[in-house]
């Protein structure tokens, strides 16, 4: 009877890490970590297959709150002191700049990355049956993270913030009907004021990232139930022995593939409901794979973690975000472009407002959503999916070329310019 | 990669304690904390007491700022330039040294930037000095720093800056509203200047400008008015004070320096000297006023301006409703006023005017206030030019009598007139006449009408 | 794929050593980065003038600034606050009885700043006056002072 050592195992309950029950422990005991299986197999962790983005993406989030949260302490939602905390943060609080460095290039390299992952899942079929419901999830991440992306723009009330949202808010009034409410709900106004600011404060600070939080827990919740992460099943001797179920299928006693007793191992059953059983089943190759999860995925995890945290903050120790001078409204910089990411939408919009800034990207939306709906070859192996990959390659190309068009090629008055003159130029 | 993964942790780890080290060295040596100690290093030397010498030489390195709210700024120049107020950094080097002539805009009320330009929110050199990207105030050159005396002293004389006082005479005389609008009232030819000074603050530019305006704007119709160096410094030092600024009551309530010049100036303008006398020069039905500062208290002789009657009931002396700083202007030249100084108020009297003279007087004063002069001419020779008008140029106005009725002019100065196009092909002329009606009274106008038909007659009389 | 499991947990730990120290660097900066630089106040240390606007007698009270400027003949400058210690109202000085009344619950304080009567748990405090190099007196908010201080000029 040691004091001591009762008091620590109120709190640390589970059995030494040194036995196969203590690493199972340490998994389904724990709030944080208990998403994860005991086990996986070797071929969940493997980096060429899914890169990790996902993981990458939702580390960016984590730093992103933590160094929001941080930046919250110093900033005002008011104009102009917002700018004036802005300058404060930059010339006067202790690593300041630092943190304000680090939230917007997170910021850049989370939209970057959350696009990255949209287009690994693809290209390694990931979407299909039964996590089609997921990547529709996934697209509204997507969307969501571009709200944040968008709402966060306008905070430093600087000249590029200012016209950047009043160049964005103005694409999205081109919707018909609903365009011009939804422009004034944002701005509670006509035009982009203190009211706007507050709104935008909001919903970056508070509405998107608790929207965000609760569907990246039904995404990881989702991923859990459908497997676990992406794997190269095609790559498998016998693909045909690993094999996932419809959930909720109404005649689930049909759908079990039919396997040899022998070779068939039941992995990840969560548990039986109303005879919905959720099975994934197990080649026996893979099944002299499997690993704990402590330490291997967690290792792995805390590499990826490591690896996007120190380069996050190896960019914003050299490299400066930007703050220009005073937004002024009566002053509209030429040329005015919005945020990166929404300007291969501003050049769709200066061909045609109608059919470039709202039918284009809302059939593009509808269309990226309707994929896992649409595309009913269940072969993952990128063989036997030629034209499915050719059409995405040509979506993102697509999408890259409109971006490098708007950013480099565009000049005062959106005329088209030689990017070198336009860099030289600026202003 | 793979392989090797346990030492890619381990070296990872190690990159991410060594870049937020980095980032702690970064965020924990900024340049002003160098300047600082070097500050101390400097303060110590000859200090004979030891105890005294490491207090200084370890004193606390922190930013210094400066509230500004009145002036909605913030300055931290004193971070590291310490020695402004320290008469003992006479000869100290740059960022040290001490500031001369300081009183009574000392940092504390003042701050540093609405005088000198620059970043006040800024704590490194570059930054501070406005000398980068995105930052439209960068610190003024030293010749134009008195500009920003008329910022906050909008109204008479500034001691030591004649510029001031030149270049807003140069603006009323020289027609320059005919095209500018300043605080709501001019013509819509040329840019509104009531905010030049926030919007230009390049010195070189504006001087360039007044010199010749093509040089800087080109195919500008704004004539060239062959202004000498000075003139052009001039103007250019009224144009930076002209900053349209909010700022709080303790700032605008010395929009005007109480000092005896413009006392003196206001002593004309009121016509003292008709009812007084200094030292038995003048007129006599009011009191001798020399030595009346040492007799009555200055709030004495406030009261007697604010209210005569309040002192002396039955007093013929009128209700002057001066402001306060011209109240202070009157007693501080009344302090210093000798007979001399009211004889030579009286030589330069001008003589009483017929109603028809003051109206005529009255019609040039309108003429040059308005900005007629800017393209008539002070002569009205006219003769600016106006391309692709018929005639090239705006026309004289010496023999208007000879085109047109005195009615038919007044028609055109109430609703204005665009010149006829020689050519239809090529664009329209730059300059016309703008309408009036709206800025001037009908009064106004026909003033205007008798002055131009005072100078036809003498022309004719010939 | 080779996953070797001693290897990974040497590495691991001198990984996770070098990761602790980054990370409670970071939680000691974050502390630092919560402390303000400047403050959006009116400054702790101030000029109130030269010595010659101040007059003997009885202390000069600054308003704005909460103090009062004693002026001695022998002795010389002394600033005491005029923030009562109790609950942090103004107090006046009455000549008739050279005292300081707190006007909020009847704390009486002497010349000295000592409390006499009432409430207030501590004597006034005396802020440190000292003369700058232009010949104006400053006091520092920062830096308490005995009663007993005094400024020679």
């Amino acid at each position: 009877m040691n004091p001591i050592r009762d008091a620590w195992q109120s709190i640390f309950r589970r059995d030494p890490l040194s036995t196969d029950k203590g690493k199972s422990e340490f998994v389904f005991l724990n709030v944080w970590l208990h998403i994860h299986p005991a086990k996986v197999k070797k071929e969940n962790l493997k980096v060429k297959h899914t890169f990790y983005l996902g993981f990458i993406t939702f580390f960016l989030f984590l730093i992103l709150v933590t160094t929001g949260v941080a930046l919250m302490f110093y900033y005002r939602p008011h104009p102009p002191q917002a700018y004036q905390d802005m300058k404060d943060l930059q010339f006067v609080v202790y690593l300041g700049s630092f943190l304000r460095n680090m939230h917007r290039w997170s910021a850049h390299g989370m939209v970057i990355c959350v696009f990255l992952h949209m287009c690994r899942v693809f290209y390694t079929g990931s979407y299909k049956r039964p996590r089609q419901f997921n990547w529709v999830i996934g697209v509204i991440l997507f969307l969501l993270t571009l709200g944040l992306s968008f709402t966060g723009y306008l905070l430093p009330w600087d000249q590029l913030a200012f016209w950047a949202i009043t160049v964005g808010t103005n694409i999205g009034s081109y919707a018909p009907v609903v365009g011009a409410g939804i422009r004034e709900l944002l701005l509670g106004g006509h035009t982009v004021g203190e009211s706007a600011l507050l709104r935008f404060y909001v919903l970056h600070v508070a509405v998107l990232p608790a929207l965000v939080t609760l569907l990246t827990m039904v995404h990881f919740w989702r991923v859990r139930k459908d497997g676990g992460l992406s794997r190269p099943v095609w790559k498998l001797k016998d693909p045909k022995s690993a094999q996932l179920v419809a959930i909720g299928a109404p005649d689930t006693n049909a759908a079990l593939p039919a396997v040899p007793a022998s070779q068939d191992k039941t992995y990840g059953l969560m548990e039986v409901v109303t005879g919905k059983p959720i099975f994934e089943t197990v080649s026996a190759e893979e099944e002299e794979d499997t690993v704990f999860s402590y330490p291997y995925a967690f290792f792995r995890e805390g590499v990826a973690l490591l690896a996007t945290v120190t380069t996050v903050m190896a960019v914003s120790i050299f490299w400066q975000a930007p703050l220009e001078e005073l937004a002024n409204p009566a002053k509209t910089p030429n040329p005015a472009k919005a945020p990166w990411y929404f300007l291969g939408l501003q050049e769709l919009v200066s061909h045609s407002a109608l059919l470039g800034g709202v039918i284009v990207p809302a059939l593009a939306v509808m269309a990226l959503l309707a994929i896992p709906y649409v595309d009913l070859n269940p072969s993952r192996r990128p063989a036997d999916r030629k034209w499915a990959i050719r059409a995405f390659t040509l979506f993102v190309v697509v999408n890259v070329v409109l971006i490098i068009v708007g950013t480099l090629f565009r000049g005062p008055g959106w005329a088209f310019v030689a990017p070198w003159v336009h860099i030289a130029g600026a202003e | 990669m793979e392989r090797r993964l346990p030492q890619f942790f381990f070296a990872l780890s190690l990159v991410a304690l060594f870049l937020m080290l980095g980032a702690v060295w970064q965020a924990g040596t900024p340049t002003w904390k160098t300047y600082q100690q070097e500050f101390h290093r400097l303060e110590s030397v000859g200090e004979p007491n030891a105890a005294a010498k490491s207090d200084v030489l370890n004193a606390a390195l922190v930013i210094r700022q400066d509230l500004l709210p009145g002036l909605q700024r913030v300055d931290r120049c004193t971070t590291c330039h310490l020695g402004v107020e320290d008469p003992t950094m006479k000869n100290a080097p740059q960022p040290f040294a001490f500031h001369p002539n300081l009183a009574p805009h000392v940092p504390a009320k003042f701050g540093c930037t609405v005088c000198h330009g620059g970043q006040g929110l800024a704590t490194d050199k570059q930054n501070a000095h406005g000398r980068v990207s995105f930052w439209q105030e960068p610190l003024l050159p030293k010749e134009y720093i008195r500009a920003s005396c008329g910022r906050c002293h909008k109204e008479g004389e500034v001691p030591g800056v004649p510029e001031l006082t030149d270049g807003r005479r140069l603006f009323e005389t020289q027609g320059c509203r005919g095209c500018h609008k300043l605080n709501g009232v001019g013509g819509t030819v040329g840019p509104d200047l009531t905010e030049e000074g926030a919007v230009h603050r390049a010195p070189a530019w504006l001087e360039r400008h007044f010199l010749d305006p093509n040089t800087v704007s080109r195919n500008s119709p704004m004539p060239n008015f062959h202004f000498t160096k000075e003139q052009a410094r001039a103007l250019t030092v009224y144009m930076l004070s002209l900053t349209n600024e909010q700022m709080g009551t303790y700032y605008s309530s010395v929009r005007l320096i109480p000092s005896a010049g413009y006392g003196r100036q206001l002593f004309m303008e009121k016509n003292c000297i008709a009812c007084h006398n200094i030292g038995g020069v003048g007129a006599k039905s009011g009191s001798d006023l020399l030595g009346v500062a040492k007799e009555h208290s200055a709030g004495w002789l406030d009261e007697q301006l604010v209210n005569p009657q309040l002192i002396y009931p039955g007093s013929t002396m009128p209700e002057y409703d001066l402001e306060t700083n011209a109240r202070k202007a009157l007693i501080a030249f009344m302090a210093s006023a000798t007979a001399d100084d009211a004889q030579s108020i009286l030589s330069q009297r001008t003589r009483p005017l017929t109603p028809e003279d003051a109206a005529i007087e009255a019609g040039k004063q309108s003429f040059a206030r308005f900005g007629c002069v800017g393209c008539h001419g002070l002569q009205l020779q006219g003769g600016v030019p106006n391309p692709n008008s018929q005639g090239g140029e705006v026309p004289s106005l010496l023999h208007a009598s000879d085109d047109f009725t005195k009615e038919e002019v007044i028609k055109i100065i109430q609703n204005g007139k665009v010149p006829p196009v020689d050519n239809p092909a090529k664009p329209a002329a730059p300059l016309y006449m703008p309408s009036w009606k709206t800025v001037l009274t009908d009064e106004d106008i026909h003033r205007i009408a008798d002055y131009l038909w005072s100078l036809q007659k003498k022309k004719d009389a010939w | 794929m080779n996953i070797n499991r001693r290897r990974l947990l040497n590495w691991g730990t001198g990984g996770l050593v070098a990761l602790t120290s980054a990370v409670g660097l970071s939680l000691g900066a974050v502390l630092r980065y919560l402390t303000p630089s400047v403050f959006y106040e009116p400054p702790q240390s101030f000029k109130i003038g030269a010595p010659a606007d101040f007059s003997f007698g009885p202390p000069t009270f600054m308003a704005e600034e909460k103090i009062f400027v004693f002026r001695d003949r022998e002795k010389g400058f002394a600033v005491v606050n005029a923030v009562c210690t109790h609950l942090g109202c103004t107090v006046g000085y009455f000549q008739n009885d050279e005292r300081f009344h707190c006007p909020c619950h009847g704390s009486v304080f002497a010349a000295d700043g000592a409390v006499l009567h009432g409430p207030a748990p501590r004597p006034l405090e005396w802020f440190e006056v000292t003369l700058a190099r232009d010949g104006q007196l400053r006091v520092d908010k920062d830096h308490t002072v005995p009663a007993s201080y005094r400024l020679m000029v």
